[in-house]
């Protein structure tokens, strides 16, 4: 029953772990619950029998049935390069930051929302740094280490990166997960400009993390 | 191969995010249908050309749903046989005349209270247009066929002649009419059952529009690329019409695409951003499949063109009052 298969597919997604990938968790709960109420509705109508098995199923719902098998079989396995790539790098206003994490102990977003609101690279030098994001490559510009911000799901992410001094000889591949343990430092940029940047001691490759984007 | 990988996930989270809604927007249609089965007071509505669109409106904030879920609801206004301008009113302003809307355009600016004025304002103008010029066309060019005879069954006969009615007395049954194997809309409460499995029907009916919707969105975001729309973003005209085409493509729900704009709010003019938010919940994608179940496709091209011709328009007023 088509019903019922959407409620798996709703349910099996949020079980499975799968929405970590492609939503904000707080839409999470209301996808399981959409599940179990679907699945509830079809309940509901199996003793009343088989309408649907007597008559002819109009041909859109076979479609989406097939679209909702082929939902249930092939995972999502997105490129996170790629999506980055469309998408605008903008991180919205954020209010005055509240608290402050000590330096060891800051994700990715946490530095990158620090380094926007007070962007004076000298006040971090020195300061430990252990992050994890993938490698994230632009045309024109040197690798960074990024995660994806997401506020609805998938199709809404923005990337925030940060530039990485790269240890010598190791060359990142677009797309792969890192641990970096380093510190931070300064970069002097043409025309006298400074900015932060992640110098890297330790790189450890990681697979994907269980939610790998971040709200 | 990574491309079409990526396009694949896209379209998952969106008809993920989707989902849940359009059922909530389903449950509403067939709670109404149940606990106001014969639908008087649908065709106690106003029809007055101005009144009517500001009560379907107004009725936006009795039923929340974002667009995906207020398709189902305005398809369920019409089929009980509320005055077309009213189900128009709902169909275009709902999705954002809504408390959950609002509240999310708030969160997402809550330094810009021009924002929260302009875009009920800007929905409210959008929608008396476009159902005003959508009444200027004969309801059987307007409506889909099974909707039409849905609708005829509940309208007085003194405004439908009997041959018109095609089902009950007269001519071949109705799809209405298979579905409630009774015939004649009864004006007992519907049992549970009917209403449950009526409601079934039209989710199945809508997630296979939802799929099509999401597959074309997910195709289209992940081949264009966003940076084309946005690197002219702070050109008056082109940034209005950049955003719009964004809004277009992107078919995120009206409850979250306030916290989607936030993303860029800060490059483009104010204008754009107002386009944004105001025909992404009337026009986009995924929105066109779910609307074939109510308009003939081309009064769906009608509302499409009249609705980006005049958010156009405002987004420009808009950018010559502002900067």
């Amino acid at each position: 029953m088509a019903l019922a298969l959407w409620g798996v597919v709703l349910l099996q997604s949020s079980l499975s772990g799968r929405l970590d990938l492609l939503l904000r968790g707080m839409f999470h709960p209301l996808v399981a619950l959409s599940g179990v109420l679907l699945l509830l509705l079809a309940a509901l109508q199996l003793p009343r029998g088989g309408w649907r098995l007597r008559e002819r199923l109009p041909w859109p719902w076979l479609l989406s049935s097939g679209m909702a098998l082929a939902v249930l079989l092939l995972p999502p396995n997105p490129s996170f390069s790629q999506l980055a790539a469309n998408r605008p790098a903008q991180l919205e206003v954020e209010p005055a930051l509240d608290f402050l994490l000590p330096p060891a102990q800051r994700s990715l977003t946490d530095w990158v929302r620090l380094l926007r609101s007070q962007p004076d690279p000298e006040l971090y030098a020195g300061d430990p740094v252990r992050i994890s994001g993938f490698v994230l490559t632009e045309p024109g510009q040197p690798p960074q280490l990024a995660r994806l911000l997401v506020r609805c799901c998938l199709a809404d992410a923005t990337p925030v990166g940060l530039p990485v001094q790269w240890p010598a000889g190791f060359r990142p591949r677009a797309d792969q997960w890192l641990a970096l343990q380093g510190r931070m430092g300064v970069e002097r940029l043409a025309g006298g400009q400074t900015r932060s940047v992640v110098i890297a001691e330790r790189l450890q490759p990681i697979p994907r993390p269980q939610r790998p984007l971040e709200p | 191969m990574e491309r079409l990988a990526t396009a694949w996930a896209i379209f998952q989270g969106l008809l993920l995010e989707a989902l849940p809604f359009l059922l909530i927007g389903v449950l509403i249609a067939g709670l109404a249908r149940w606990l106001a089965p014969d639908g008087a007071w649908l065709r106690n509505l106003p029809d007055h050309p101005l009144l009517g669109p500001l009560s379907g409106a107004a009725l936006g904030f009795a039923l929340p749903a974002c667009e995906c879920g207020n398709v189902p609801v305005a398809r369920r206004l019409l089929a009980g046989g509320a005055p077309l301008g009213t189900a128009l009113g709902f169909l275009f302003a709902a999705p954002v005349l809504n408390p959950i809307v609002l509240a999310s355009t708030w969160a997402a600016f809550p330094n810009q209270p021009w924002l929260l004025a302009a875009r009920p304002l800007g929905a409210l103008v959008l929608s008396l247009a476009l159902s005003r010029l959508l009444s200027l066309i004969p309801e059987s060019e307007l409506l889909t066929v099974p909707l039409l005879e849905e609708r005829r069954l509940v309208q007085p006969l003194s405004q439908v002649g009997l041959l018109e009615r095609r089902s009950g007395l007269v001519g071949l049954p109705a799809a209405a009419a298979v579905a409630n194997p009774a015939g004649a809309p009864s004006t007992a409460r519907p049992t549970l059952a009917t209403v449950l499995e009526h409601g079934s029907r039209e989710f199945l009916d809508l997630a296979a529009l939802l799929v099509l919707g999401c597959v074309i969105a997910a195709l289209v975001q992940t081949l264009l690329p966003r940076q084309w729309l946005l690197a002219v973003g702070s050109a008056p005209t082109l940034s209005v019409l950049s955003l719009m085409l964004l809004a277009v493509v992107v078919s995120v729900c009206s409850s979250v695409d306030a916290f989607l704009a936030l993303g860029f709010a800060a490059q483009i003019t104010p204008g754009a951003l107002l386009a944004f938010l105001v025909l992404g919940p009337v026009v986009d994608l995924k929105l066109l499949g779910l609307l074939g179940v109510v308009l003939q496709p081309r009064a769906i091209a009608l509302t499409a063109g009249a609705a980006c011709v005049m958010v156009l328009l405002l987004g420009q007023w808009l950018n010559l009052v502002l900067l």
